[in-house]
């Protein structure tokens, strides 16, 4: 019997996929560190001090360093990478996704992991809307869903670095669609227009440059598309799992 | 939070639309709705309030203005219609705050000689659809304030206060360190600095925890005869920080957290004397107000220009007139420039962003047409990082090596974490390898139903280590040491016109596995010659093993002498249970005669 190639974790997979559609659409990829200051984590995106999300039980701090977390959300890249285009004294247009670990302190589930990843968005522009969001968003999932419809709906919602900012929704028609998403409205992510106050940490005039943003869960979206139930699998390191990608 | 369709509906002359239209509204213009409930004819929604509109929309009459801005129907009983009478003022209360920033407005309702009952059946009713208890008429009268306009209030016993010269003393005040209270919970709470406390002022004896929950020392009896109500603003960031350390979490304390405006005091007061004198009877002696420094409304302007440039061009005058009408916001307008003055409990309303999602809320988002981004200006910049990390994915992977993600948590490294729930692995990983050798230990079992030789993993993953936060590769085998490069230093660094790797894995459907051990077994045969095809022996035992054989496969075929050998790996495995050695035994024997029967000879 033959040792057949090996075989890359689904998450990885996608990464991939998404690192290639974006680059299409002209967007640079960003990283940015998984030990943060609270500043880039929080501060930075309006997230006030006495925020219910900067509780202990939410955010791992880093024990005897000071303002340091384990980062919550991909978020912490935004002004980050604002910030170093802005040093090199690159403006805007900037066009940015982030793919990486996240960590929340809570207890895990079949839908809850303390670690998993998370994929984020940038456009800053002096002429950027939210037709534009919402084209993206609809390009993005249209390329990863390819041969099925593809439509995506936004629902009002609230995050402290965005306004206005939405829920994104997508539904799935035609057969080739999987077979548990295939009419159905999912939630898929959260976005909206960047909050003026996070382009000015970032250095960027909210007078002159407007932009959007969003956020999701890859391990999410990983397990919507291949029909995985639990997402422990997903960091189970179990080869009974992946060798099935 | 709950909220009552029945309930609603006193808000309104014109008739709701039903439950369904009602959650679909809100969910599209408003609030998410985590579900609905039918509590007899009712329909209760649990709405899922944003925080940055906890501060008005955790009540009833918060709920109801959303709707009428949405459905646009007339708000026709808005109980902040009008603005509040607290009148007559009374002497015989009076009330110090020593921590101002902490409570900016306190006022006290002084009512005697209430009778303390059973609540009315539609009270009763109007609480138990929100899964509340009912009380008695003086407690659930505060509380279907507290749920009708989101002002929380307490209501103490006069009779357990001390009177001095004819009159009674609130304090505010933090708490001492060695001070304590039996709450109405029961549970006694110890205090500290950290907390704020309503006190009786002259026997300096706290009788509630602001904000959280009122103390037994002053508690609401059958025997009570009169009140002091209490509809006061606290801090919310003091209230959360209360609430959290003494673990006592209320409807009080959530809405407080909040930050409330302290304009609704008035509103709740007034709202809540009224109730309770129509319910208890009894005389309303007067109020006493302590609120020094009032609310500041400051107005808000958004021009046409800024919510085109933010919704798109196909918003227009109207659709700004539209929403701030129908949302009760007052504005004028001038030359495509808008201003509004909002009311004093939309604290939310700051920027002229604010304004804007107002609009395209109310028109709604379906309104927004995707429109594709300008041509981006050149090619993206390539990520070093990411096309080394994606090069060694690809190496690796078509060496037979397979990919794991593992935790970053560990037992022993530089940095750890301070507050990990269970206290288990606080530390974060210095190296990949340990990991990643728990990992192979783990898949050496599943060789045989992986139909893998050799289990090889890898991960490219980040570690800890001399202060620095590292990318890492790793792989480790069964006949191999494991190895631990850093990304930076595996394969070449690229050039800017290089590209990332195209193979993507097509997407796969997942297929759940089984977690109980499997077990092994080897048969080889000698068949008749070459012309016997070694699928067709595959199938007959796959027909004799049945469907606890999970994976067949030929690992081994040869020809001696004209006669031609197989052998076949059969892994066998059970979705309910361990199987036992016994009955696969049985099952092999089977497979055995079964082959027999063909004619072959095991060997």
């Amino acid at each position: 019997m033959e040792q057949f190639g090996g075989h890359l974790h689904p998450l990885s997979s996608l990464i991939r996929e998404a690192g290639k559609i974006f680059s299409g659409m002209g967007f640079t990829l960003a990283e940015g560190p998984l030990i943060e200051t609270e500043w880039y984590n929080f501060d930075a995106l309006n997230v006030p001090k006495d925020h219910p999300a900067r509780d202990m039980q939410d955010t791992f701090f880093i024990k005897d360093e000071q303002g340091m977390v384990l980062r919550t959300h991909t978020s912490n890249v935004q002004v980050r990478y604002m910030e170093a285009q802005m040093k090199k004294n690159i403006l805007p247009p900037y066009r940015a996704v982030v793919m990486g670990k996240v960590f929340r302190n809570e207890a895990t589930d079949m839908t809850h992991e303390a670690e998993f990843y998370q994929i984020e968005g940038l456009v800053v522009g002096e002429d950027i809307t939210m037709e534009h969001l919402k084209w993206t968003i609809q390009t993005f999932f249209s390329e990863l869903f390819k041969g099925t419809q593809v439509e995506v709906r936004f629902r009002p919602s609230f995050f402290p670095f965005t306004e206005p900012s939405v829920e994104v929704d997508m539904r799935l028609t035609g057969i080739s669609a999987p077979e548990k998403l295939r009419d159905t409205w999912v939630e898929m992510m959260g976005a909206g227009m960047v909050h003026p106050q996070v382009l000015k940490n970032g250095g960027v005039d909210p007078a002159q440059y407007r932009g959007f943003a969003f956020g999701g869960g890859l391990d999410r979206i990983a397990m919507l598309r291949s029909g995985i139930d639990d997402v422990r699998l997903m960091h189970s390191a179990d080869l009974r799992f992946i060798n099935q990608f | 939070m709950k909220v009552s369709r029945h309930w609603l509906s006193k808000f309104f002359d014109a008739p709701l639309p039903p439950a369904a239209a009602l959650a679909d509204a809100l969910t599209f213009h408003a609030f998410e709705i985590e579900n609905v409930e039918k509590f007899g004819e009712d329909d209760v929604l649990g709405v899922k309030v944003t925080p940055n509109r906890g501060h008005d929309c955790l009540s009833h009459r918060g709920i109801a203005s959303e709707l009428s801005a949405i459905l646009n129907l007339p708000l026709a009983h808005d109980p902040f219609g009008q603005t509040p009478q607290l009148a007559p003022a009374t002497n015989a209360v009076s009330v110090a705050i020593h921590e101002q920033a902490l409570c900016p407005r306190y006022i006290a309702g002084y009512i005697t000689g209430v009778n303390v009952g059973p609540s009315p059946a539609w009270l009763k009713r109007n609480l138990e659809s929100l899964g509340q208890r009912s009380i008695n008429n003086v407690v659930d009268a505060t509380n279907f304030v507290m749920f009708n306009l989101g002002q929380p209030l307490h209501a103490f016993d006069a009779g357990r206060l001390s009177k001095k010269a004819g009159g009674y003393k609130i304090g505010v005040r933090r708490a001492r360190a060695d001070e304590g209270i039996e709450a109405l919970d029961l549970k006694t709470y110890a205090l500290g600095y950290q907390n704020l406390v309503i006190t009786d002022e002259d026997l300096n004896r706290p009788i509630g925890i602001a904000g959280v929950k009122g103390g037994m020392p002053a508690a609401i009896t059958e025997e009570t005869k009169d009140l002091i109500i209490e509809s006061a603003n606290f801090d919310g960031v003091s209230v959360r920080r209360t609430a959290a350390g003494l673990k006592l979490r209320t409807d009080a304390s959530a809405r407080f957290e909040q930050g409330l405006s302290p304009e609704l005091a008035a509103w709740g007061m007034e709202a809540a004397a009224a109730l309770i004198i129509e319910l208890a009877g009894g005389t309303l002696e007067g109020f006493v107000d302590q609120y020094p420094v009032p609310q500041k409304v400051s107005p808000v302007s958004v021009t046409l220009g800024q919510v085109r440039a933010v919704l798109g061009a196909g918003f227009d005058d109207t659709d700004i007139c539209k929403a701030f009408e129908r949302l009760g916001l007052p504005y004028t307008a001038e030359s495509e420039c808008y201003t509004v003055t909002p009311p004093p409990w939309r604290l939310d309303l700051a920027i002229a962003e604010d304004l804007v999602e107002e609009v395209a809320r109310i028109a709604g988002y379906d309104r927004i047409i995707p429109k594709p981004l300008p041509p981006a200006a050149g090619k993206p910049e390539l990520n070093a990082n990411f096309y080394r990390a994606e090069e060694a994915r690809e190496a690796l992977r078509l060496k037979g090596y397979s990919e794991i993600y593992t935790s970053v948590f560990a037992q022993a490294g530089e940095r750890a974490v301070a507050n990990k729930i269970g206290g288990e692995k606080p530390f974060l990983r210095q190296s990949l390898v340990p990991g990643l050798l728990d990992a192979l230990k783990a898949n050496v079992p599943n060789k045989d139903l992986l139909g893998l030789k050799e289990i090889k993993l890898f991960e490219v993953g980040t570690v800890w280590q001399g202060g620095k936060e590292v990318c890492m590769v790793a792989t480790a085998g069964e006949k191999e040491e494991a190895k631990e490069t850093p990304l930076e230093r595996f394969g070449k660094a690229p050039d800017q016109w290089a590209a990332y790797p195209a193979y993507v894995p097509p997407p796969a459907q997942y297929k759940p596995f089984s977690r109980f051990p499997s077990i092994t077994r080897d048969v080889a045969m000698w068949v008749a010659g070459a012309a016997v095809d070694p699928e067709l022996v595959e199938g007959l035992i796959q027909k004799e093993a049945g469907e606890l054989a999970q994976k067949i496969s030929l690992f081994d075929r040869f020809e001696k002498a004209g006669r031609v050998s197989l052998a076949f790996r059969i892994v066998f495995q059970s979705f309910e249970r361990t199987l036992t050695e016994k009955e696969v035994n049985e099952i092999m024997e089977k497979v055995h005669a079964a082959l027999k029967a063909q004619g072959y000879e095991i060997r």
